[in-house]
């Protein structure tokens, strides 16, 4: 514990994840597959709703982790691991974003599913989907949302991302994103403001009745 | 009595920021207060929250099975010294680079500070008054009425050559 100073060490204590991080910078042998294994999913996930193409978040998400084991030695627990982890992967992806600015991207597919099957999300568009003319809506509403996160600028794209689909706070997306915590405010709400606009037609399905003034009024 | 105007961007970040929770304890009681007397606000955070639910609907890709291998397969393939080797290499070329430099500025600085060494080595040549000046040029200034319609000294050079007037003389 000398070796990474107090402050580190009362981290690692509350952070699981830092403890792993520090047994791959101490090189224990299987550290960094179960570094890799406990990450992947949270980490592809995220690289695919940035980038919108599967192979190219596989191959984003294992250069973040090969960036992870180059700079092992250099790791300091200063914050959650997963900060860190992140921190590397906006870099990685706004990189890859800016690269291929104006090539079209490829929409995700409904049936992605992982390898144990689909996904209480997907399952909800499949139960709903079940009759073809139903199913076709249920596609085309998820390409519909996916475009209205792609119309998102890149970084309003990465916040929303990680508040949404890693449940960061602005503290945090703040950390990663490099920017004050009230730049995450103002940039949250521009790109909430703009989904909001780009989707306000699929909102309100299924008849239910649109609230506001005049409805309340009625 | 309902307010009538739209959200402006501060009302709207403040709203979405007490959705979300981040809201602090005075920020939250402004946006309760207006929620519960403006339904226009009631209306704009319910949007607001169907908006981000519908990302629930997105499908969340997974990693393929291999992912796993595959990258601990990638990073067993960087050499163990990769990162000293590039630091080495670096370190190298920063010496190259700084001997240059230091080079370039030592010839600089030597060739600038040159003059302000070299003296004039001093003239062996005796110091010679008028009257030597002339006793030394009194052949020259004794024919100096011959030598002047010349205006050249090559040319007297040219005339002094033995074989040009040596055999006439020699004739004669």
């Amino acid at each position: 514990m000398t070796l990474i100073g107090e402050t580190s060490a009362q981290m690692a204590l509350r952070d699981p994840d830092i403890r792993l991080m520090l047994r791959v910078r101490a090189d224990e042998p299987g550290a960094f597959q179960e570094l890799v294994d406990a990450f992947q999913h949270r980490l592809v996930a995220v690289m695919h709703h940035l980038v919108g193409s599967a192979e190219e978040a596989e191959d984003l998400a294992q250069e973040v982790f090969l960036r992870v084991y180059r700079a092992r030695k250099k790791y300091r627990p200063r914050s959650k691991f997963s900060t860190w982890l992140f921190t590397i992967a906006n870099n990685l992806a706004l990189n890859a974003l800016r690269t291929r600015q104006r090539k079209p991207s490829v929409p995700l597919n409904v049936s992605d599913s992982g390898a144990l099957g689909p996904r209480p999300a997907e399952q909800l568009v499949r139960d709903r989907a079940s009759q073809p003319g139903q199913r076709l809506q249920q596609q085309e509403l998820v390409g519909v949302i996916q475009r209205a996160l792609e119309n998102l600028n890149e970084r309003q794209r990465v916040a929303v991302v990680l508040n949404k689909f890693e449940d960061m706070n602005y503290a945090e997306i703040a950390e990663v994103m490099d920017l004050t915590t009230q730049a995450v405010k103002s940039l949250l709400s521009r790109a909430r403001t703009n989904l909001r606009l780009e989707l306000q037609n699929y909102i309100y399905m299924d008849g239910e009745p649109i609230p506001g003034p005049s409805n309340e009024d009625a | 009595m309902a307010d009538p105007k739209p959200l402006d961007d501060d009302e709207r970040e403040e709203l979405i920021s007490y959705l979300d929770g981040e809201a602090d304890a005075a920020t939250a009681r402004e946006v309760e207060a207006k929620l519960n007397r403006d339904p226009r606000v009631r209306a704009e955070a319910d949007a607001l929250r169907r908006t981000f639910d519908l990302l629930d609907f997105l499908p969340k890709p997974e990693p393929s099975a291999n992912f796993t291998e595959r990258t601990v397969t990638r990073v067993a393939a960087i050499p163990p010294g990769l990162l000293s080797v590039t630091r080495t290499r670096w370190r190298r070329w920063a010496l190259g680079i700084g001997w240059a430099a230091a080079l370039l500025v030592a010839s600089v600085a030597g060739y600038a500070a040159a003059p302000m060494f070299h003296k004039s080595p001093p003239s062996t040549e005796p110091v010679l008054d008028v009257d030597q000046l002339l006793a030394r040029d009194l052949r020259v200034i004794e024919q100096l009425r011959l030598y002047q319609p010349a205006n050249d000294i090559y040319l007297l050079h040219e005339l002094d050559r033995p074989e040009l007037f040596g055999d006439e003389h020699a004739g004669h």
